[in-house]
């Protein structure tokens, strides 16, 4: 039986694809004051935007519950008997120990595997979706777990910001805090280093960013696919994702939005590209 | 989720007992954030400790009531305080004990009555209240809930997410209260602590017991960014700290507020707190035995603990040292005015050498800040044209590696260090910032200091003149004119973003009109104004 698939929503790997590729989401949650919403599930990104411009509370999020898991589990052990769970950075989420905590809830023979995928928003997404075409092609769960482990090494996101203050107000801040107390108002570029947001260099404007965003995508020679996804901003991110079209013709660019637990953190007008190299032979 | 009307003693005894395992998972990141002399080196581990005992004599306590179980705080957290901040968190319980006196259960209105007499007992109990302390985040707290209850709000679990949510907000803006932390770029850990515990109570009202085993507390990031360590500043000041001076006194009539006037003029970061049968008192003093003296004529000493501070200093020293990260590569700026060199020390500079037009720096000024560096490798800014020289003779004088990026206004420097690569080695990293150059236009406006002809131009002394990337193209009868003439020498339709430094003999409304007409005339541009500071320069814009 071929393995099955487990991730979390801050892949930002929609509903209709995972359903389309046989990939399980379990949403984290996001909460506005008393009310609580499944991340992507009962709250979409635009009505999680409106309200974090809106309203003056801040949002709040919490990692799926062990027992999330284990109903994903109890689920899908009637279907397989090899699991693969991949989850976000466990630097910046408790959604890796829920999702080791729920093995031990479900008893079961079923070989349950959970990796940290180490990164978050689409450059855990693309390892997603690369290591779900890796079991299409009938890998097993131990090479399906190494071939993720390979995959954390190839991939490459790059994020615009309009402000850190939402990264930073949510503790998820990394390594990036020294781009903090500027007195000139700067745009910073983050990217991700050992599960970490860490800082890559600040510009003056969104469209110095988006240029910024390109030229070090296009500056990857070997390239597997790539994703663009945005926060608020879709019709700068579509033109983002038509220069890199013309520059990598040919290349799968899976287009994404940043689910509502990760623009708790991104705030408005985010936007990141990532890149996942080809696999070298 | 089901409103909470009333807490009774034994929740509330819970509620303290998971805020205090709250607490203890992150003491040592508190710990971490202590600013010295801001008092006691270990103020994560001393309220850990002084919670320990302030929920040891809560479950003691036979009275279940809310009443019984705060006043049984209170007096486990007096005799069980540690440093400073311990002490002061003893008060915080006090106060709350004293407001909930008689009191089975407590609604909404009791607990911000209570945090209001815990945030005026905490205060009394220091004889110098330092703002952006955790005092400060106790009255930031405390206001809050009386806000929520004077809105109507009923439910306690509202209330408290007020008071958590204000605590933090409070706990960020220590550090622009209070230097010591600004300039080390932490929060206090005093108010980190206090934080920790009301949202360690928080959780736990919302039935985040699961949570609470599996995640730990997050640290407060300030949001401002430490300032710029100038060199100058680095050479060690040797100023005795003397002996951290701790100790709890039993008795009979004791009289706090007496004793507290006894030792005022004593030591520093004076504390007297307590009751007529037990007071404790922490004192910062070069003379300790004094005290110890003074204290044995009024009852037994208990807890005595005398600890050297310009050891703990060390100590202090040595952990900084460990936790400062080695940067591979350092910027140093040139520039003057104070507004020019907070931009660029907020931007990351490792250190400031005041100099500009006509007051370029020696090579020895720029050769000791880049030995000041942080870093082997340092790369320098000049800023000026008549600077660049000066810089590259440093290379030669000094073990460390150097890199000069030759800017020669200001705008350039700002560009080349916003372009600074934090992934990009030494190497690479001049060259980043050196290729960012040709995207700005710098517009310099000063005043002649004599007539003159030059590039066709008849400038009279004192008329305005405005220089274009270090050429002088315009001169005018006003700054305005002078600014709009060189304006229109651009494609501002291209640019972005428009900064406009101005000097210290520019005037305010000068500066506006001139922001407003660029702002006006070109819609799509950002414009930022920034006092700059500089001399010579009325303006210095930036043209991106």
């Amino acid at each position: 039986m071929p393995v099955k698939i487990v991730t979390d929503t801050l892949s930002d790997i929609s509903a209709d694809l995972a359903a389309e590729l046989g990939i399980t989401l379990v949403p984290l949650y996001v909460r506005f004051g008393e009310e609580m919403f499944r991340d992507t599930v009962d709250i979409t990104s635009g009505e999680f935007y409106r309200r974090l411009v809106t309203e003056s509370a801040l949002p709040s999020t919490t990692q799926p519950t062990p027992n999330d898991f284990a109903e994903v589990y109890r689920k899908l052990v009637g279907e397989t008997d090899e699991i693969l769970v991949i989850t976000v950075s466990s630097k910046m989420s408790g959604t890796y120990q829920s999702a080791t905590q729920a093995r031990e809830i479900v008893k079961s023979r079923c070989r349950i595997t959970v990796i940290d995928s180490l990164n978050v928003a689409m450059a855990m997404g693309l390892i997603v979706l690369s290591t779900a075409e890796a079991v299409k092609r009938g890998a097993g769960l131990d090479e399906a777990a190494e071939f993720v482990s390979r995959a954390t090494g190839r991939v490459h996101l790059i994020a615009y910001f309009d402000t850190l203050k939402y990264l930073a107000k949510g503790g998820r801040i990394g390594k990036a805090q020294g781009l903090l107390g500027s007195m000139l108002s700067v745009k910073p570029i983050l990217t991700i280093r050992e599960g970490e947001m860490a800082p890559l260099t600040r510009v003056r404007s969104m469209t110095a960013g988006l240029d910024y965003l390109y030229n070090v995508a296009a500056a990857y020679a070997s390239v597997e696919r790539l994703a663009v996804e945005h926060g608020t901003t879709p019709a700068d991110a579509d033109k983002l994702v038509e220069r890199l079209h013309q520059h990598f013709t040919g290349k799968p660019i899976y287009r994404s939005v940043l689910s509502p637990v990760i623009g708790t953190y991104a705030g408005p007008n985010a936007i990141a590209v990532t890149i996942l190299e080809s696999e070298k032979k | 989720m089901s409103l909470i009307k009333t807490i009774a003693g034994q929740d509330l005894r819970d509620m303290f007992a998971a805020a205090s395992s709250w607490l203890e998972k992150s003491s040592a990141e508190i710990d971490a954030l202590n600013v010295f002399p801001v008092p006691d080196g270990d103020t994560g581990t001393n309220m850990m400790l002084t919670m320990r005992a302030t929920m040891e004599e809560a479950f003691r306590a036979p009275d279940h009531s809310a009443a019984g179980v705060a006043s049984a705080m209170a007096r486990g957290s007096l005799m069980g305080a540690r440093g400073n901040s311990g002490v002061i968190l003893s008060q915080i319980w006090r106060g709350l004990a004293r407001s909930l006196e008689y009191k089975e259960a407590f609604d909404a209105e009791d607990l911000a009555d209570g945090l209001d007499e815990s945030s005026v007992t905490a205060y009394k109990g220091v004889s110098n209240p330092v703002e952006g302390t955790m005092l400060t985040v106790m009255k930031d707290a405390a206001g809050a809930a009386r806000t929520q209850v004077e809105g109507g709000e009923k439910d306690i679990l509202c209330v408290m997410e007020a008071v958590v949510n204000a605590a933090a907000d409070s706990v960020a803006r220590t550090p622009s209260l209070l230097k010591v932390l600004k300039d080390a770029g932490v929060v206090d850990a005093g108010g980190q602590g206090l934080y920790t515990i009301l949202e360690g109570a928080l959780r736990f009202l919302r039935g985040e017991t699961e949570m609470m085993r599996l995640r730990k507390p997050q640290i407060i990031v300030s949001e401002l960014a430490a300032g710029p360590s100038l060199p100058q500043a680095s050479a060690a000041v040797e100023v005795p700290y003397g002996y951290c001076t701790e100790f709890l006194l039993k008795g009979e009539e004791l009289e706090p507020d007496t004793i507290r006037k006894r030792l005022e003029k004593k030591g520093e970061s004076l504390i007297v707190v307590g009751d007529e049968s037990a007071v404790r008192i922490h004192i910062h003093t070069l003379n300790p035995g004094t005290i110890i003296q003074f204290a044995t004529k009024l009852g037994t000493m208990h807890q005595v603990s005398i600890r050297n501070m310009d050891e703990q200093h060390q100590d202090f020293l040595e952990m900084q040292k460990e936790r400062t990260p080695a940067v591979d590569s350092a910027v140093i700026a040139v520039a003057s005015g104070e507004g020019l060199m907070d931009v660029f020390g907020s931007l990351g500079a490792a250190a400031i050498v005041p100099g500009g037009q006509t007051m370029n720096p020696s090579t020895k000024d720029i050769l000791q800040a880049v030995e000041a560096a942080p870093s082997e490798n340092v790369i320098i800014l000049p800023n000026n044209k008549n600077i660049i020289t000066t810089a590259e003779q440093v290379q030669s004088l000094t073990q460390k590696k150097v890199r000069v990026v030759p800017t020669r206004t200001i705008p350039q420097g700002v560009v080349a260090l916003l372009a600074f690569d934090y992934e990009a080695d030494f190497k690479t990293n001049p060259e980043i910032m050196e290729k960012a150059l040709p995207s700005v236009k710098t517009i310099e406006v000063t005043r002649s200091i004599r007539s003159t002809k030059i590039n066709g131009l008849k400038i009279r002394r004192k008329q305005p003149i405005g220089l274009l990337d270090g050429e002088l193209i315009s001169v005018a009868d006003t700054n305005i004119d002078v600014i709009n003439q060189l304006l229109a020498r651009l494609d501002l339709d291209k640019a972005q973003v428009v900064t406009i430094y101005y000097g210290a003999d520019a005037e305010v409304p000068e500066v506006e009109k001139i922001s407003a007409s660029i702002s006006e005339g070109h819609p799509h541009l950002q414009v930022e104004v920034i006092k700059g500071g500089q001399p010579h320069y009325s303006y210095i814009i930036s043209v991106e």
